[in-house]
């Protein structure tokens, strides 16, 4: 189960870059190169490791115990627990750095690639796994630092999978992940498939700034 | 091993040398029942930021490891060693721990480990180049130790952080470790090929602990068994692999399979020709054929370069270094030398401000050896230096810097008595230096010398005297060649005629390393022309490459009918450039700045506004802007004015934040405005955000911060700020930051984008 980047949505780049209507040509024809000097130079990585998962929502096996409302709700039917971790390399990070010394707009294209191309890597991961577990179901991934889950816990998950030596991906003191192109996510894993799922607007932590909503759209829609 | 003795997933396998001493020898006198001659202690995890989470001192952890080593060894002839492994935090550039941090943290273990009693220091499991020279120097500078390293690599022969095996191979061999090699990443048979690399690069003693194998990704076991680990390691030897053992996944049983199959006698180390060069952390490039030296950064004759240098415009600095890369550079030659200006502490800084961008090998170019240690000390790789003269007290006081930190020297033809006027001369020099430097312990490959141009309008027969020499210097004492070519057409019309003619003779004569401008097109296309006449081009694949789509460039003339707004708003910059030009022929610099440049870019920024355009396209219309901009500045820094600048403001990303883009777009977009910024970077302590206010007098900051958890530090500076009792307005900006939380912790602005932050910087600074 290798680590893939198979394509960068458009639409999810537009939306990182904030274009919320009518964009001309010259754009699309940026979009297009930097999407492909993305994918040339990106080295996806990913791991992941299965747990056990105790009524004290701990994880057997590791110091990890989840902490938070959200995570607990999201795992309520599950008795085991994924830990997965995805990465496009630090070549990326060098390449956005690089970028933005001489060419601004380029970068933040760049930038938003970037995240588009880490949620690919990780959505492939994830269709990958949920046929390994099948005929068991997968709940959606869900990060640290996502509603009440205390961004500290980071750290647990990063020691319990050892994702540095594994993929290359560091923490700073503060927590937050270098090379910045990498997610962290926890599945649950349960004989029944996710009832509860907290999705929509409702849900988000950008409900009362969001500019698409002020729109009257959301960001599923552009 | 741990773990089978009950240690957690996540728990730091330190604490044990504390709680379970016992444990921890019982697993070091497996190994040396097994036959380990030299064994670990049990530190590899320990430094200050985990210990700070555990409540011991690296020093009392060290300590208690090395004695559960110790112990196990007793009376036996096993080396214990000290085991240092990576810090868990990525350094600067790509990351925010900075070198220096990093340095004493190394600086910690090293001497707890001495003290303790270790034999030997093992820095170990590593991905990032610039880390390990961190734990190099802290060892060899604090401790007696002999140093040995071994890193990680991924079978594409990189580094997670991108490190080669030529640059570790270079580096390592430079900063004198003792023995060096791979450990982790793979098993023995796909760590072979790496090993024959490595070879090529260093004569040291190799080194060589593979896994067992490679792990199965869900599970993380591994496969292979302790007699198949030791049939697939044995070829090493005959490589130079003199040190072996094993990493994740071998056990006491793969070392006894590996003593048993070792033969009694050691074969010699293979004769393989060494191959020599310089590096950054991430690219190599070889001595032999013909490598271009970029020489624009340099303030001599530039008064924009100057101006930058004053300014500490870093910025312009680092594109200057892009810009070459780009043109062809394959090494960057670094001159910050002005008079009034702080080379020992300016040097080092723009180095790590290049390494940022840049993945080219650099070339200190300075006289000062205090500046040239100092920037030394901070090159992530193998640099040059440049240079030494003849002069004795010269070589005294930069070669054992070169020796120390294992750089290439560049040696000038000259000494007390000026530059000799005869090739003979000249090469008598060169053998002068070139004892000199062998008698620091400098390898010959290492010691490059420059024949020096002379302005052929003024000497003329003088550049036959330095072909002469370049030629003997090549051929006679085998040595590579450096030459700054440009200035043989000094003073002459149509001077890149002469200067193209005279690089491509001197590159006969065996002219290698040419110091040169990169942005020069013809330059270029004589080493692309000459490459191929020479070999080196196989094929002349780089050289079609070069010019397979080459339609003659036209000369970017702008439509007549556009005009300057439409220039900026189409993000146009070399029409801008033009028009902006034209408008000067007419209009003062301000009158264009205040009635074209600005106008032009508030209409931008209303469409921006109107969500007619996007983020993207405001940034290239401010971009073009800033070629219009630059022209201004470029005319008013040449008859010596001041900088234009509509007002200056501090920028950082608070403390514990790493996210940056933001900052700098709004950075970008202001200066294309005409505002001076001053940007502290990302990850900025209160602390120095107050005193860069205080020290510069600003009136204005922008604070930038991405995670509600670093909005905490935003706060923080706010309150740090204002308690200084410091003149200034504050706007801060980010992602989960709304008006009413800006209030609320204490903001004067919230910027929504990085165009209300213009609308902020109007207010406050007019």
């Amino acid at each position: 189960m290798d680590a893939r980047l198979t394509g960068i949505d458009r639409g999810q780049v537009l939306r990182y870059l904030g274009c919320r209507g009518a964009y001309d040509e010259a754009l699309e024809e940026e979009l297009l190169r930097w999407s492909e000097t993305l994918r040339a130079e990106a080295e996806p990585r990913a791991v992941w490791k299965l747990f056990p998962l105790l009524p004290d929502f701990s994880l057997a096996g590791a110091c990890f115990r989840l902490e938070g409302d959200a995570i607990r709700a999201l795992l309520k039917d599950c008795d085991q627990v994924i830990l997965m971790a995805a990465t496009l390399g630090n070549s990326v990070e060098r390449l956005i750095r690089r970028t933005q010394a001489v060419d601004m707009a380029g970068a933040l294209i760049l930038d938003a690639c970037g995240s588009a191309a880490i949620e690919n890597v990780c959505d492939n991961l994830c269709a990958d796994l949920a046929a390994e577990f099948a005929p068991r179901y997968l709940t959606d991934r869900f990060s640290p630092g996502y509603g009440d889950m205390p961004l500290s816990q980071q750290r647990e998950l990063f020691a319990a999978l050892d994702v540095t030596r594994r993929i290359g991906v560091t923490l700073t003191d503060s927590g937050l992940m270098l090379p910045q192109k990498s997610v962290t996510a926890l599945i649950g894993v349960s004989d029944r498939p996710q009832t509860l799922r907290p999705r929509g607007c409702a849900a988000c932590g950008l409900h009362d700034t969001c500019a698409y909503r002020k729109d009257g759209k959301h960001c599923g829609t552009i | 091993m741990l773990q089978a003795a009950g240690l957690k997933t996540g728990e730091l396998p330190e604490l044990w040398n504390l709680s379970e001493p016992g444990k921890i020898a019982a697993v070091h006198r497996a190994y040396i029942e097994a036959g380990s001659r030299v064994i670990y202690a049990n530190t590899f995890g320990v430094n200050r930021f985990k210990s700070a989470r555990c409540g011991h001192s690296p020093a009392e952890l060290v300590h208690a490891a090395v004695r559960c080593a110790k112990d196990a060894a007793g009376d036996l002839p096993v080396k214990v060693a000290l085991d240092v492994g990576p810090l868990g935090q990525l350094l600067e550039p790509l990351g925010t721990l900075r070198f220096e941090e990093a340095y004493d943290v190394f600086r910690e273990i090293m001497a707890a480990g001495e003290e303790a009693g270790a034999d030997l220091a093992v820095i170990e499991t590593m991905s990032d180049l610039y880390e390990v020279k961190a734990a190099v120097l802290a060892a060899k500078e604090h401790t007696k130790l002999p140093v040995w390293v071994t890193m990680t690599f991924e079978q594409s022969g990189r580094t997670f952080v991108g490190t080669t095996v030529a640059s570790m191979a270079l580096t390592l061999t430079g900063l004198g470790v003792d023995a060096l090699g791979f450990n982790c990443s793979l098993g023995p048979k796909e760590l072979l090929p790496l090993v024959r690399e490595l070879r090529r690069w260093t004569d040291k003693p190799l080194i060589l602990k593979p896994n067992a194998g490679l792990p199965d990704p869900a599970t993380g076991a591994y496969h292979i068994t302790p007699d198949e680990f030791a049939r697939e390691l044995v070829p090493a030897l005959d490589l130079g692999v003199y040190i072996l053992g094993g990493c994740c996944g071998t056990t006491p049983e793969f070392i006894r399979a590996l003593n048993d199959a070792l033969p009694e006698t050691v074969p010699d180390a293979p004769a393989v020709p060494l191959q020599s060069g310089v590096c950054s952390g991430t690219r190599a490039v070889g001595f032999g054929g013909v490598h271009v030296i970029g020489e624009r950064i340099n303030p001599t004759g530039k008064k924009r370069f100057q101006q930058a240098l004053r300014e500490g415009d870093m910025g312009y600095i680092v594109e200057r270094g892009v810009e070459q890369q780009d043109a062809g550079a394959e090494i960057l030659d670094v001159n910050v030398g002005l008079p009034g200006i702080d080379e020992v502490e300016l040097l080092p800084r723009v180095v790590k401000a290049l390494q940022g961008v840049t993945d080219l090998p650099l070339m200190l170019d300075s006289s000062d050896p205090k500046a040239l240690e100092a920037g030394l000390r901070v090159v992530s790789g193998k640099a040059i230096v440049n240079s030494v003269n003849g002069e004795q007290d010269v070589l005294d006081a930069v070669l054992p810097l070169c020796k120390k930190y294992g750089a290439a020297v560049v040696g000038l033809c000259m000494d007390r008595g000026g530059i000799p006027q005869t090739w003979r001369a000249r090469v008598e020099i060169a053998e002068r230096i070139l004892n000199a430097a062998l008698s620091y312990g400098i390898p010959k490959s290492d010691v490059l010398i420059d024949c020096l141009t002379l302005t052929v309008s003024a000497q003329q027969e003088q550049a036959r005297e330095t072909l002469r020499a370049v030629r003997c210097v090549t051929e006679e004492l085998g040595l590579h060649t450096v030459l700054g070519v440009s200035n043989i057409s000094f003073g002459l019309p149509a001077r890149e005629q002469v200067t193209v003619s005279f690089l491509t003779q001197a590159m006969q004569a065996g002219l290698d390393l040419p110091i040169v401008n990169p942005n020069q097109r013809a330059v270029m296309d004589a080493v692309a022309s000459f490459r191929v006449l020479s070999g080196e081009d196989m094929s002349a694949e780089a050289y079609i490459r070069r010019f397979a789509d080459a339609a003659p460039a036209e000369a970017s003339k702008p439509a007549a009918s556009m005009s300057l707004a439409d220039a900026v708003m189409r993000g146009l910059r070399d029409e801008t450039a033009a028009l902006t030009g034209k408008a000067l022929e007419t209009m003062g610099e301000m009158d264009v700045v205040n009635t074209l440049l600005i106008p032009a870019l508030d209409r931008v920024g209303e469409r921006y506004d109107k969500q007619e355009i996007f983020l993207p396209q405001l940034i290239s219309a401010a971009n073009a802007a800033c070629e219009g901009f630059e022209l201004i500045k470029r005319r008013i820094a040449s008859r010596g004015g001041e900088s234009v600048s509509k007002g200056r403001l501090v920028l950082a990303t608070v403390h514990g934040d790493i996210h940056d883009i933001g900052k700098n777009i709004v950075r970008v977009v202001l200066e294309n405005y005409g505002y001076t910024v001053i940007d502290l970077g990302r990850d900025v302590p209160a602390k120095e955000i107050v005193e860069a206010v205080r020290r510069e007098h600003v009136k204005l900051v922008g604070l930038s911060a991405l995670m509600t958890t670093t909005v905490v530090s935003m706060e923080e500076t706010i309150r740090a700020l204002r308690e200084a009792g410091l003149d200034c307005r504050i706007m801060v900006g980010g992602a989960v930051l709304t008006p009413e939380y800006a209030a609320e912790i204490g903001a004067d602005y919230y910027a929504k984008d990085a165009r209300q932050s213009v609308e902020i910087a109007r207010q406050v600074l007019g």
